[in-house]
């Protein structure tokens, strides 16, 4: 075993110090008059309807169109793929198939200074049809539409006229009979222009060189990374079949208020701070870096929460949320568990201390992988049924769900930063720990006085 | 040879186990169907939703007792649930007494009918003829979140489980890993059967909540159920063939006991401090999360312990008897390897009603 060196459980211990308090309390500066936020902290989090309130607003197709059940279900499941493409998982979407009406609620921080909740009903509420039309007049032959998109995807390329610099596009892919479309329509447009809308909004107008069979294509014009992923998500969650109008909208007062807030605050510490004295009453030494560790912990899955840099967005934080999160904290400790009963095991059949840390956390490894391998194949797969990818909507239509996808993935982010401190964090503290002369008693590690 | 604290011998006594556990479930099913039925939120059922606005500001509490106690009177709706949510109208034609609104919330497929949602709006005008409540709109709301969700929903964690029951079959081929895997998925379902029980009988509704939970409790049990695998798995390479599969376990419950008690104390110390802030504080929603999880989780670790694992050796046992069944029947295709099965087998079978208890 290669030895770890003694500073490297304070620079362990600095990062993760480090880690919490950005989490937690972000990093805003001023630039002129602006303030400018750096790093989101737990401030930055988009709150739940039950914490924060939200908007509310009906839905009934335009021009008194009388929709179907199945269009009615059609236009709900792109709504829903519509509110989780931005983030937002604590919704509700009630239809009402007798008339026609769509009752949509969603949660919006009144103080939130770019959110404009007029602009996103209206977004909400727009058909989005993708359309590729012959020439530059919105009246151009209609060659593809977003129904021959497989995917779409926001990415960076070069820019045309100058090698250096990038610039945020969106990628599509067609499928099998788009691509047949698309090799058509360039090849009979060849030395012209084809036109790409979003309903009535001209995306770009790309001149055609040579017809193009590859099957893919991009969307130039002046994106920023935030307006590129908007508008493929947009395309991905595909057009509605009618134009919707709204009805009615207003705000819906918090069903908890703050007062839970808080209220999830003091269980918060009241649990680490239980938790903190039950593992050093058991594991002493071994315990306290796990409590270093589970700080580490905590603060990824904030991170993963509020987005952490400006560029993600926050998704939605509900009070049964937190409670989740919290509910980590106490198995967050776990891969600690296995580690220092192991060590205890060892010590008792009285190898040296530092043989005893060597087989400890070798022997615990594979436990807690193969344990915690079973809880990212749950994640996963509630990710994928019922997040945007939805591989079972060929079983039951689109229905993306918000509240479980926004469960697998905290469960996912919660594995992961399990291994990265509940595992290797803590060992590396552990065996630069071990290399202090005060530090070396067995006794510290659960074992009979050396 | 491992140090080890506890000498419970958990193969012997599975048959108490197994009928606590099935006891539990046939008293909780008793009452579920007799006495407390189980409730649905309006997502699964559908519902009605009416809404009455008003101005000024009146207390929310207040006007919830006004309703509930008109709701008392009305026959067809003494038993509905009714959720409340407070609302303001933003629309231009809104002036200050229509601005608030109150929606009601039923589920259930009942209609709410014209003369007792009139019964509603004169109770609150009689109490409140200052605010000037009106009936605004009347909504029949279907089921955002119907059969085919659940049906969903089923086929995720079908479709999870499978998945487990693949990986473990490899990981943990050294020691029969599909029967492990299947096992692991029978203590999974003992566990959802339990957190299903415990929302029925504490009458709080099926809803978000219902499936958070569930999920949850299906990565920790799972996790429960692996990691006592791996002991079995690793005192499987180190003992010699003479040991049962009886013994090989016990001996592996109860090194890894005290983890799993300490890893069961930790996460209920968690959502046990949850569980009584919210108590406190009232806070209703948090308290149908926390209290099923809380049991959840004493319920996988539990069937980790005395379910999957004793279940497991069971089906080994009853494996080596057919083996050795057919051996005898004087198939003598032996190689090297069968010679060696055949005398663990055999020991399985000797050893099968002897008391396991481990040595330390």
């Amino acid at each position: 075993m290669k030895k770890i060196g003694k500073p490297v459980f304070f620079i362990v211990f600095v990062l993760i110090l480090a880690l919490a308090y950005t989490s937690m309390f972000g990093v805003y500066g001023e630039n002129g008059d602006f303030d400018v936020t750096y790093i989101k902290g737990i401030n930055d989090i988009r709150w739940g309807i039950d914490i924060n309130g939200g908007v509310e607003a009906v839905f009934a197709p335009a021009d008194g169109i009388d929709a179907d059940e199945t269009q009615m279900e059609d236009v709900k499941g792109i709504l829903d793929s519509r509110l989780v493409g931005q983030n937002i998982t604590d919704y509700e979407v009630y239809p009402d198939y007798e008339h026609d009406r769509i009752t949509i609620r969603f949660p919006w921080k009144s103080d939130e200074k770019d959110y404009d909740p007029d602009a996103a009903i209206a977004e909400l509420a727009s058909t989005s049809e993708l359309t590729f039309k012959g020439g530059t007049e919105s009246s151009g032959e209609v060659l593809l539409t977003g129904k021959d998109v497989k995917r779409a995807y926001a990415t960076y390329q070069q820019t045309n006229n100058s090698s250096s610099s990038m610039e945020y596009v969106v990628g599509l892919e067609f499928n099998e009979e788009g691509k047949e479309k698309f090799k058509t329509a360039t090849s009979n447009y060849v030395g012209q222009q084809i036109s790409i809308w979003m309903d009535d909004e001209l995306l770009s107008a790309p001149n055609v060189n040579k017809a193009i069979e590859g099957g893919s294509a991009v969307i130039t014009g002046n994106f920023t990374s935030k307006s590129a992923t908007a508008l493929a998500n947009k395309i991905n969650a595909g057009a509605l079949p009618f134009k919707l109008i709204v009805e009615s909208y207003g705000t819906i007062s918090p069903s908890l208020g703050s007062n839970a807030l808080q209220a999830m605050g003091i269980a918060a510490i009241i649990a680490l701070a239980l938790i903190c004295a039950f593992m050093l009453i058991m594991y002493r030494l071994p315990g306290f870096i796990a409590f270093i560790a589970l700080i580490g912990q905590l603060s990824i899955s904030i991170m993963a929460v509020s987005g952490y840099f400006t560029i993600f967005p926050s998704f939605t934080m509900t009070i049964p949320g937190i409670a989740g999160l919290i509910l980590s904290i106490g198995m967050g400790v776990d891969a600690n568990i296995i580690t220092a009963e192991r060590i205890k095991d060892e010590l008792w059949t009285g190898k040296t201390l530092d043989g005893c840390i060597r087989n400890g956390t070798k022997g615990s490894f594979s436990a807690i992988f193969d344990g915690n391998i079973t809880v990212i194949i749950v994640a996963v797969i509630l990710i994928l049924v019922f997040g945007p990818a939805n591989i079972l909507s060929s079983l039951f239509g689109v229905s993306t769900t918000g509240l479980i996808y926004a469960f697998g993935y905290t469960l996912l982010v919660g594995v992961i930063s399990n291994f990265i401190m509940g595992v290797a964090a803590s060992r590396l503290m552990l065996r630069s720990a071990s290399g202090y002369k005060f530090l070396r008693n067995k006794k510290l590690y659960g074992g009979a006085k050396s | 040879m491992m140090r080890q604290k506890f000498h419970i011998d958990f193969v012997k006594n599975s048959k108490i186990f197994f009928c606590i556990s099935l006891g539990i479930m046939l008293v909780c099913l008793i009452l579920n169907l007799v006495l407390l039925p189980t409730i649905v939120d309006i997502q699964f059922t559908g519902g009605t939703i009416i809404k009455y606005n008003f101005g000024g500001e009146p207390s929310h509490a207040e006007i919830e007792k006004t309703v509930t106690e008109t709701l008392k009177g009305i026959d067809t709706l003494k038993n509905e649930k009714v959720d409340f949510s407070y609302s303001e109208n933003l629309a231009a034609n809104a002036d200050d007494s229509t601005k608030h609104i109150i929606s009601l919330q039923f589920t259930g497929n009942k209609a709410v009918s014209i003369e007792h949602k009139q019964a509603i709006t004169d109770a609150l005008q009689k109490a409140y003829p200052d605010n000037s409540f009106a009936e605004e709109s009347s909504t029949a709301v279907d089921a955002s979140k119907g059969a085919n969700f659940f049906l969903k929903c089923i086929i995720a964690v079908i479709l999870a489980a499978v998945l487990m029951i693949f990986y473990v079959a490899i990981r943990f081929r050294k020691i029969g890993g599909l029967s492990a895997g299947v096992m692991a998925v029978v203590a999974l379902i003992h566990d959802l059967i339990i957190v299903y029980f415990t929302f029925a009988i504490f009458r709080m509704p099926l809803n978000d909540n219902f499936i958070a939970v569930v999920l949850m409790i299906l990565g920790y049990s799972l996790n429960d159920t692996i990691v006592i695998y791996d002991r079995v798995r690793e005192n499987r390479r180190k003992s010699g063939p003479k040991t049962t599969t009886a013994e090989l376990v016990n001996s592996s419950l109860n090194q890894c006991l005290t983890r799993t008690i300490c890893t069961s104390i930790t996460t209920i110390i968690a959502i046990g401090s949850v569980l009584v802030v919210s108590l406190i504080y009232g806070i209703s929603s948090i308290i149908s999360f926390a209290l099923p999880m809380m049991i959840g989780l004493i319920s996988g670790s539990y069937s980790s312990l005395c379910i999957a694992a004793p279940l497991w050796v069971i089906w080994k046992n009853h494996q080596a008897k057919k083996k050795a069944e057919k051996k005898k029947n004087g198939t003598s295709d032996k190689t090297k390897k069968d010679k060696k099965t055949k005398k663990e087998d055999k020991k399985d079978l000797t050893k099968k009603e002897e008391d396991t208890s481990s040595e330390t």
